[in-house]
């Protein structure tokens, strides 16, 4: 155990914490809303204008990123993309919440008989595999951005809703909101100044976790094909375009594919560093 | 045993019955008019009484609750009426691709609990600096869209080293790539839960006084924490099981594999309701039965449930 005075600070912060994956999260996030605001100061060609003569064009000084099937700018595309692919992860994550949110509240703060029926709910939804009930609602809306966010949006819904309410149930049992009750503390008192606070940070955990795992699932949607329909720019939609062209123009799948990766890893490690943050066990060591 | 079986069939009855229901409401509720569809697919101009005619023939004059009685005493037989697309009975379509997709995600199961073994063990084992970087890597690997990992296999394997090929015939050879694309992700976030759990069960009591007894730690690992975290990842083993099947549609869809995926997407893109209820039905099902041998697991892997339940 010699090497554990050596141990720089700096470094210990970062790997104990969490916090450097933390950081890069964010700047990653940080970095993907100032791109998309780049059309605003820099010239680019607009992301829907073909050009038949660069057809499936390498990256050169006019094309960054390349052309695709259409001559489309790839690079343009993908930062026009950015709004559409995380705007829709965002949008299906807040109607989760919606639903989620007081779902889980009302359960865990009501119990009982209320708490089993709504919880027994739930079950029954989670009981069908995520994205084959995505599908199926898909299915019987027809292929569309719109739907495919409602899709993921009713898959995912119950297994936050019973995270809530585990987080609700756990922040109700300690000692200090049992003491705010005995002292004559209203309910909505209670929940509001003693059980949300202490809900909040783990939730936001969770938020972005989830956030991650729903921009993964509209992304694969719109790959198959099923998700947002061309021309719209998205990162899903984009790499579905390119798979025909595989072995001629593989810059096209590169940068998509490349896009969606570092999105989803940004949510994954603003949730874990988060987690790591909030996490004050220590392992005993041997 | 056999009563703690019985006793959590009773308790799924409600649980099928619902989902049976939400599997009948999408179909019910989905927008558009089944009768004008196909009367107008088949090119005819409808007239009210044909409409009406047609409308009894299915039954769709009744109330909303009669239909699903009687949609359900069909289902509990497995009949699904016959595809719209096709023609062919459901039944008979869903059985041609099932074995496909079963064989792909059981498959990608096995290499993912295998490959969260290996990197769960080695992010507790391995000191500070190697178990963050192996973390990071963890966290990278769960962060690749499965879409993406396949074309970037495809490009390696089949373009670059042509170990593989692209178009198969549904051997087992053709199974690996798909399945490897589906357990690398799955095994990566099995892979986070191993170590988060043995993480958890490292802070507790127990643990402290196995050390201070002396003892070293792969009998703390095997002995100690391996049989606390075994109930636990047989229920995340099943919920990974129910995941591969929805993400099999998109590796499927990518390598060709002849599975349900394809069928489904083909049922999505032209409407045939019938084959969607279906499926929905058949991987619920399968998805359940998987969840209630997870269950039986974790109680037969817990001397604590066992002895309870046992004792009364």
């Amino acid at each position: 155990m010699t090497e554990r005075g050596l141990r720089i600070p700096a470094l210990r912060l970062g790997l104990r914490g969490g916090t450097a994956g933390l950081i890069l999260g964010l700047v990653l996030l940080t970095g993907f809303a100032a791109i998309s605001l780049a059309p605003l100061i820099f010239e680019l060609p607009p992301p829907e204008k073909m050009d038949l003569l660069a057809r499936l064009a390498a990256p050169s000084s006019t094309h960054p990123l390349g052309a695709d099937h259409l001559g489309r700018d790839v690079l343009s595309r993908l930062i026009a993309a950015i709004p559409v692919s995380l705007g829709a992860a965002l949008m299906a994550m807040a109607a989760i919440l919606m639903i989620a949110l007081p779902w889980g509240l009302i359960a865990g703060l009501a119990g009982g008989r209320v708490d089993m029926v709504m919880m027994r709910l739930a079950d029954i939804v989670m009981a069908f595999p995520t994205l084959v009930l995505a599908l199926a609602v898909i299915g019987f809306m027809g292929a569309s951005l719109e739907a495919s966010i409602i899709g993921v949006a009713a898959a995912w819904w119950p297994s936050n809703a019973r995270l809530v309410r585990a987080l609700v149930l756990s922040a109700g049992q300690r000692d200090f909101v049992r003491a705010a009750y005995l002292g004559g503390a209203s309910r909505l008192r209670v929940v509001l100044r003693h059980i949300l606070p202490q809900v909040l940070p783990p939730l936001a955990v969770i938020i972005s976790l989830e956030t991650a795992s729903v921009l993964l699932a509209l992304s694969a949607l719109s790959f198959l094909g099923i998700g947002a329909q061309p021309p719209t720019p998205e990162w899903g939609a984009m790499l579905n375009e390119a798979r025909p062209f595989f072995a001629q123009a593989p810059h096209m799948l590169l940068a998509p594919g490349l896009a969606v990766t570092l999105a989803v890893l940004a949510f994954n490690l603003v949730g874990e560093g988060l987690r790591d943050l909030l996490d004050k066990r220590e392992p005993y060591q041997w | 045993m056999l009563r703690f079986i019985l006793i959590r069939l009773a308790t799924a009855i409600p649980t099928l019955l619902g989902m049976s229901f939400v599997a009948f409401a999408i179909v019910a509720l989905a927008p558009g008019d089944p009768v004008m569809m196909e009367l107008r697919a088949m090119g005819i101009v409808p007239e009210p009484e044909d409409i009406a005619a047609l409308k009894a023939q299915f039954g769709l004059d009744k109330a909303f609750l009669p239909r699903y009685l009687e949609w359900l005493s069909r289902a509990i037989r497995f009949e699904f009426g016959t595809s719209v697309a096709t023609g062919r009975s459901v039944l008979s379509e869903i059985a041609i691709h099932l074995p496909a997709t079963l064989a792909l995600a059981g498959s990608a199961l096995v290499g993912a609990v295998i490959i969260s073994l290996a990197l769960g063990t080695l992010a507790v084992t391995s000191n500070n600096v190697a178990g963050a970087g192996l973390r990071g890597f963890t966290i990278l690997l769960v962060s690749i869209p499965s879409f993406w990992m396949a074309l970037l296999l495809i490009h390696a394997f089949v373009l670059q080293l042509g170990w593989a090929r692209l178009v198969g015939d549904g051997s087992a050879w053709d199974l690996v790539l798909p399945a490897l694309t589906l357990s690398l992700g799955a095994g990566a976030a099995l892979g986070r839960v191993v170590f988060e759990r043995v993480r958890a069960e490292k802070s507790e009591d127990y643990v402290r006084l196995a050390i201070a007894k002396g003892l070293k730690p792969l009998p703390i690992m095997l002995g100690h924490i391996a049989p606390r975290i075994i109930g636990p990842l047989v229920t995340a083993w099943a919920n990974t099981f129910g995941g591969l099947l929805g993400g099999a549609v998109i590796v499927e869809s990518i390598f060709g594999w002849p599975g349900l995926g394809q069928l489904i997407l083909q049922a999505i893109s032209q409407r045939d309701f019938p084959v969607i209820q279906a499926y929905l039905v058949f991987m619920g099902l399968i998805f359940f039965v998987t969840s209630l041998l997870a269950d039986i697991v974790v109680v037969l892997a817990d001397p604590q449930l066992r002895r309870r339940l046992n004792g009364d």
